[in-house]
Order: C-alpha cells, then structure tokens, then sequence
C-alpha cells in the first residue's frame, strides 16, 4: 500500500469512527467508501464487514459496537502503514 | 443479530482471533487491564463483573482495574456504585483492582477514605463527566489526598474540546508526587502532555481507545494497556497495541511493562 492509499484510508476511517461514534447515518456510506479504499490491505476486510453490518441494522446497538470496533482495528492497521510499519 | 444484519459471524470470529494474535505477550506475563467502568452509565452503556470475568477469561486478561460507571447516584457522591465495585472485588478478588469514582464536588475526602476503608486501590475522575476542573481546588485537594494513600488517579483525558496540559501542568504543580494515568492516551490535547509528562515518572498514559500515532511516540515505560470496556472491547484494544509494538519496535521487556508490569508498579508492587 503506497503512503497515500493508506492515508486514504485513515481519513475515511477516522470520518466513519467518529459517525459511529455519534450514531450518525452518514456512518454507512463512509463505511463503505473505506472499505473500498481499503480493498486488499489488511483492514480491507474489516470494513467491508462493518459496512455489511451498519447496512443491514443501522439502528442495533451491538451492531453499532461490533462495526466500530472493526472500524477501529482497520483505522490501526491504516495507521501502521501510514508509520511504515510492515503488515 | 449479527447475522441478520448482514455479517458473516465466522469472518467476524476469524478478525477477532486474529486481533488478538495481533499482540505478543511475552510467557509469565499477566496481562493486566487499567481501565474498565462496572455498572450502567447514564448514557445506557452498562457492564456487570460477570461479563467482564467471561471476557477476560476469553482475551486472556489477568486482572482489570475497574471502577464505576457514571452513576453518581442521588446524593452525587457516587457511594453506592463505589460500593457495588468493591462487591465486584470481593467476589473476583484475584481478578477485579477495585478504583471508586467520585465528583471532587460532592463529599470528596469522606468518599475517597471511605472507599479506601472498603479496599480501593486508586481513584477514577472524568473532568467532562463531572464537569469540573483537573486543576481546580477541589480536583487538587482530591488528588492530594489519594497520593497521600499512594493511590494513582486515572483521569479520562479524551474527547472534550478544552486543552488539557496546561489544567495538568496546574495540577502537578500543586501535587507534584502524583501518580497519574491519563486514559486514552491523553488524545484530548496528546502532544502538550506527552511532553509535559516527560517531567513526571509516575505520568503514564492508557491505550484505551487511544490513537496509534500518539502511542507510538511515548516511551513504553508510560505506557498501561487498557480497554475502555464496556466502551471499548478487547479485540480492538489488543490489536492496537500489537500495532503499537510492530510499528514502535517494542521488545519483550517493553510488552511486559505496557501489558500489566507498568501499571503494578503504578500500583505499587505485585499484590499491593
């Protein structure tokens, strides 16, 4: 992943954190916007769960945990690329 | 529910071993996490000592400092919460370092020796939550007086909007003996006060919920693992801080001190 994928993808990451964070709907489509960004990087999977997830039952509350919690780990892994770290 | 909602609940079994495999917790070591709320908080967020027990059991977590959620009770002084997590203890006592919570506001020195008469270990305060000043007179004279018990005092040093080195720098000016963990990773203001705790040893900071890069700067010696549960949960907690050791280059000595040594020492020894 170059620098700028990764990059990409902690924005769209952060944004989505935050929108889950505060129960907001924008929370599903950039989900689904970083899972796209990270599609075949470690966290690509991760999202693209979190995007299922908040997809399907927007309003569950332990859907909402279980997809922030994914939404975190893929923002980590994100990161640690950014910082060059190797996966 | 997770099904019905579209996931695939054995991809999501898969992701949460693999976070956990995430990090590499030297042999011996007993992973100890600092930061956990018991109870149901005003805002719905609720975990029992049962709950957590089975938790920590699944995440292969020793012990957990745990303390009230916010529920300060009518009288505001948080006694009857106090009271539940220390119940927690003396039920799980080899599991559960109990810590009381209380408003500096509300009866501070009576809860505080009240709760250390029951067998806390430390103290918990939320500035945001509370909505007070960590270096106004009562938060000071609060502080104070869990260092006079050799206490440490964790503070929630997250998400409010107000810079938060300059209250600290305050505060540690009037106690400058203060044993401090900054949750979150201090990410409310991190920079300020990664570089104010450089002149305080006993200044540490927790993983939960933190951000990766405010990590990865700290010395690991500063540094507690924790898990904000039942904000934060244990699979995300222990993959940052396998993503923290890949990226900051920790060594086993380091992984011992950030999963469990640091915070005893915090603590005051083994069994302290």
């Amino acid at each position: 992943m170059s620098g700028a994928d990764a990059l990409r993808v902690v924005t769209l990451a952060a944004q989505a954190e935050m929108a889950l964070v505060r129960r907001d709907s924008v929370a599903a489509p950039l989900l689904a916007q970083a899972a796209r960004a990270a599609d075949g990087t470690p966290g690509g999977p991760l999202l693209a769960q979190a995007a299922a997830m908040v997809r399907g039952e927007p309003d569950r509350e332990a859907i909402r945990q279980a997809a922030l919690s994914l939404c975190r780990m893929a923002l980590q892994e994100a990161q640690a690329e950014a910082l060059g770290a190797q996966p | 529910m997770l099904a019905s909602a579209g996931a695939d609940v054995a991809a999501l079994a898969e992701i949460e071993e693999w976070a956990r495999r995430s990090v590499v917790v030297p042999p011996g070591t007993e992973v100890v996490d600092a930061h956990v709320h018991l109870g149901v908080d005003r805002d719905g967020h609720a975990l029992s000592a049962a709950d957590l027990i089975a938790d920590m059991d699944a995440n292969g977590i020793g012990r957990a400092v745990a303390f009230p959620a916010d529920e300060p009770g009518s009288g505001g002084d948080f006694r009857d919460a106090n009271g539940r997590v220390i119940e927690a203890w003396a039920a799980h006592p080899d599991r559960i370092i109990p810590f009381c919570r209380i408003d500096p506001a509300v009866g501070a020195t009576a809860a505080i020796d009240e709760a250390h008469a029951a067998g806390a270990r430390g103290l918990k305060l939320h500035p945001v939550a509370q909505r007070f000043a960590p270096e106004g007179e009562e938060c000071v004279a609060a502080v104070r007086r869990a260092t006079d018990l050799r206490w440490p005092v964790l503070f929630h040093a997250g998400f409010g909007a107000r810079a938060l080195a300059p209250a600290f720098a305050a505060l540690l000016e009037w106690v400058p003996d203060a044993r401090v963990i900054l949750a979150h990773g201090g990410r409310g203001d991190h920079r300020a006060l990664a570089a104010l705790a450089a002149a305080y040893p006993d200044v540490l900071f927790d993983t939960s919920i933190a951000a990766l890069p405010d990590l990865v700067m700290l010395p690991p010696e500063r540094i507690v693992f924790g898990t904000d549960r039942p904000y934060g949960d244990h699979a995300q907690a222990l993959h940052l801080v396998g993503a923290a050791a890949r990226v900051a280059g920790w060594d086993a000595t380091a992984m011992r001190g950030v999963m469990g040594g640091n915070l005893m020492r915090l603590l005051g020894g083994e069994g302290a």
